[in-house]
């Protein structure tokens, strides 16, 4: 496999069966996707684990990637953020708890600056900019950290349906600021 | 449901604050509304720059050897070709996720050592829930974590071969059975060839063709080495 492939051309050769390409995919954006994984279990076993699931998904669906809609990348970290997060729920993450184990690796306010470094992250960062900012650390929390509604609530120390209501309204807030 | 609340269904299934109880009904939901599908992609899109955020970390350093090992778990086992004795050796899919017993396969001898192709059939959620073995012999489908279909439902079984445009029902899954086999006289199994498992009524689709939601779905790959 040559290294300069591209991304989508990758998925395009995983979806006709060929698994050194999936081992390319692996090798280049493994580290990115552990990443995402650990931010939402906060345990490298558990990651490990959603990583895993998420190949072996990549490699039964990589036919069903568009690449019309969206980067290869964000696919590809959309099934390991959907496989982290089913271990989370399978692990009972409905229980509401301050997970001292978050303490340091929240994302710290600044970090949002990081979105700037793309185009469409700025235009989400700008969007995200406009909403209070309790609800933005909610929305940001959830998605990063892999936070339940009662998480989220528990971390900004307010009752669980005005959090649910508010990520809500915030989200649509985002869409109508996006579109 | 009114369009504000599939939008902010759509959205936060993609966020991930859901319980798991309303994540399967968003996935039957999207499965059956291409609306509904549509958003959770769009929303994907929306949200995707929010992953930089989490710092990049270098995985475990046997995770690849693992991932290759669930999807081609006889090829170092087993003899490329010839071996008439099906054993479906022990996966080491994610105990988290996978937790169901890997049930025993039951199968069709090969007369030939044929190409061997497979796939995994995933649930609308991602979920891996099959895995399907197929040569010239036929299909074999061993169930992951196996389930029974809802009461006053039934599971049935179809093939795509491409460029067809209507699937082949392969017949009904047996109730509470992890195991199905098809066998070369039904179908004759192709790389590319989408293989889905649809909720029908009791009986079976009364049209031939899938009427109710896909459960299960993928497509057959050639069983290559890594």
């Amino acid at each position: 496999m040559k290294s300069e492939t591209s991304l989508p051309d990758l998925i395009l050769l995983v979806a006709g069966g060929d698994r050194r390409a999936l081992r390319s995919i692996y090798q280049r954006e493994s580290t990115r996707l552990f990443g995402i994984a650990n931010a939402v279990l906060r345990d490298r076993d558990a990651a490990a684990d959603a990583v895993h699931d998420a190949f072996v998904r990549i490699a039964g669906r990589a036919g069903q990637f568009d690449v019309t809609r969206g980067a290869a990348s964000a696919w590809l970290g959309a099934i390991v953020r959907y496989a982290a997060l089913d271990i989370a729920r399978a692990r009972g993450r409905e229980i509401p708890s301050d997970d001292p184990a978050l303490g340091d690796s929240a994302i710290p306010p600044e970090a949002i600056e990081l979105l700037d470094a793309k185009a469409e992250g700025a235009r989400l960062r700008a969007c995200l900019q406009t909403l209070e900012e309790r609800i933005r650390n909610g929305i940001i929390l959830a998605f990063v950290h892999g936070l339940s509604h009662a998480e989220v609530a528990a971390r900004l120390n307010e009752p669980l349906g005005t959090v649910k209501s508010w990520i809500r309204r915030g989200l649509l807030r985002l869409r109508d600021c996006l579109a | 449901m009114t369009p504000e609340e599939r939008q902010a269904l759509a959205a936060e299934y993609v966020l991930g604050t859901l319980d798991a109880a309303t994540v399967r009904m968003v996935s039957m939901a999207a499965a059956a509304d291409p609306i509904l599908a549509e958003e959770i992609a769009d929303w994907e899109v929306a949200l995707a720059p929010l992953q930089d955020l989490a710092p990049p970390e270098a995985p475990p350093p046997e995770l690849w050897e693992r991932i290759a090992q669930t999807l081609e778990p006889t090829a170092a086992k087993r003899a490329p070709s010839g071996s008439s004795s099906w054993f479906w050796p022990a996966w080491s899919f994610g105990a988290t996720v996978v937790a169901g017993s890997l049930a025993a396969i039951l199968l069709v001898r090969p007369a030939a050592p044929p190409e061997r192709m497979m796939t995994v059939l995933l649930s609308s959620r991602d979920q891996p829930a099959w895995v399907v073995e197929a040569d010239g012999a036929g299909l074999r489908l061993a169930a992951l974590n196996p389930r029974a279909a809802p009461e006053g439902r039934t599971m049935q079984l179809w093939a795509l071969p491409q460029g067809a445009t209507a699937p082949t029902s392969l017949g009904l899954i047996p109730r509470e059975s992890g195991q199905v086999r098809v066998s070369a006289s039904q179908i004759r199994p192709e790389p590319g060839m989408l293989i889905e498992i649809t909720l029908e009524p009791p009986g079976g689709s009364p049209t031939g063709r899938p009427t109710g939601p896909v459960l299960f779905i993928g497509t057959l790959a050639p069983a290559t080495g890594t």
